[in-house]
């Protein structure tokens, strides 16, 4: 597999991130998103990273100038329609992204691999907006914030996607230094499944909104458990909303499975607009 | 399990069944006890027996060999031997089934075990997902190799205490 021709869709922070990325590997990638300020804001700010990096002497002047050579913005009519890959990341909204998905089936020359960055949708379900023969070249690939520094990319296999085209795309990552893993098209795929618990059970040892014991668990995962973060803290840094939101995606997808199951506190939280770090408020207080 | 004594103290290592650590305590009433309590709820223990001085949690023990305590009273000389003998105790005040580390990474180990037993991914791949995704110092299985049987020991003591079936634990753990 050879990737040159990269489109992202989607100017925002993961769309950015993961554009910048794709560049940093040689690529040439273009930039799509219907408005233009947000695409001057996404490139300027993915230059500013590159002049950081030159400044720093991480980057040659060369490599700099090269980069900025192989990153364009534009309008999706102005894009080329031969792309190797074209990555959704636009709004969490299922109607949106299907209606833009027929446009991008009819709109992309059939060889091209057609992939979203989705985190809540089934591959599946978005797969339907493509015809049958796109399908096979439908995936999902799931980046991590920030793309340009998290490894992994949970690269989604749904029904009808050839399974040779994610073997493909696993390969082609891995020589690129990304940590990909494989995922069957299931809610939460692997990460956002697995580590709902990080949350929900120490949600449950604290059992009320009592300060001093959230301290004492993100100590302890911190310290004992060699967590970056503890379960408090992260969702505070997170939002709490979207936390709590996520996991009553996850809960609903699974039929209720308690084992994802909201804690009565996050529900609470939200409520209270108690969100974290954005409202000056969540399970610790900040000035 | 191993014991270490001195002077009246006795430490119990290990994990062992509940009624072999009740054993231990039976036996040695006339000693102040602390008892590595992993796979159970120290209160349950604690009501029981009144030589029980002090719990500690050392079940995902990697080679820096930090430990959760709880200490029932403060007691220096157990602090004192257990950092001898290379352990790094950090005291809590949160009495809970599992402690705080052990109870929450079971939980995430089961899960794990469910996305595995749906064929969601590859062992590999759920380890490299939870590690370069979320960047967990380890994946759910290099965390639980080795340690399946504590694990679902202590899923099934929770399940005892609450009733909450999010504690069932995953079909692989039980084969």
């Amino acid at each position: 597999m050879n990737l040159q021709k990269i489109v992202v869709i989607g100017a925002g922070t993961m769309g950015s991130g993961i554009a910048q990325w794709f560049t940093q590997q040689s690529c040439s990638v273009e930039l799509v998103d219907n408005s233009g300020e947000q695409l001057k804001k996404a490139l300027a700010s993915i230059h500013s990273s590159w002049e950081k990096l030159f400044e720093k002497k991480k980057i040659t002047q060369e490599e700099l100038s090269k980069m900025k050579g192989l990153l364009s913005v534009k309008m999706l009519d102005q894009v080329a329609r031969d792309a190797d890959l074209v990555i959704e990341a636009i709004i969490e909204n299922l109607e949106i992204k299907k209606s833009l998905f027929t446009n991008l089936d009819q709109f992309f020359n059939p060889k091209t691999i057609i992939s979203s960055n989705t985190s809540s949708f089934p591959i599946t379900l978005m797969s339907e907006a493509v015809s049958d023969e796109r399908k096979k070249r439908f995936v999902g690939l799931h980046f991590f914030n920030p793309a340009t520094i998290m490894k992994l990319v949970e690269v989604i296999k749904a029904e009808q996607t050839d399974a040779g085209l994610c073997k493909d795309l696993y390969n082609w990552f891995e020589s690129k230094e990304k940590k990909p893993a494989l995922s069957k098209d299931s809610p939460g795929f692997i990460v956002n499944r697995v580590a709902r618990n990080f949350y929900g059970e120490p949600l449950r040892i604290a059992g009320t909104d009592d300060e001093k014991k959230m301290k004492e668990i993100d100590s302890i995962l911190r310290e004992v458990g060699g967590f970056k973060m503890g379960p408090f803290e992260l969702m505070d840094l997170i939002g709490i909303d979207i936390n709590y939101s996520v996991t009553c995606s996850v809960w609903d997808a699974y039929n209720q499975e308690p084992r994802f199951a909201p804690h009565a506190l996050q529900k609470q939280m939200v409520d209270e607009k108690r969100f974290g770090r954005k409202s000056k408020r969540g399970f610790y207080t900040y000035d | 399990m191993t014991n270490v004594e001195f002077d009246n103290i006795l430490i119990n290592f290990g994990f062992g069944s509940k009624d072999e650590k009740k054993h231990v305590l039976i036996q040695n009433t006339d000693k102040h006890v602390f008892m590595d309590l992993s796979c159970y709820d120290p209160s349950e223990f604690y009501a029981e027996f009144p030589n029980l001085k002090g719990s500690f949690a050392a079940l995902f023990c990697d080679s820096e060999k930090k430990i959760e305590v709880h200490m029932k009273e403060k007691n220096e000389a157990f602090i004192s031997k257990i950092k001898e003998l290379g352990f790094k105790p950090f005291e809590i005040s949160i009495l809970s089934c599992g402690f705080i580390f052990p109870r929450t990474i079971v939980q995430i180990i089961n899960e794990a075990h469910f996305a595995l037993e749906e064929n969601v991914a590859s062992k590999k791949d759920i380890d490299r997902a939870m590690k370069f995704g979320v960047n967990y110092p380890k994946g759910p299985f290099e965390w639980s190799e080795g340690r399946e049987k504590f694990v679902l020991t202590l899923l099934n003591e929770l399940f005892e205490k609450t009733l909450n079936k999010r504690y069932l634990p995953s079909k692989l753990l039980i084969s």
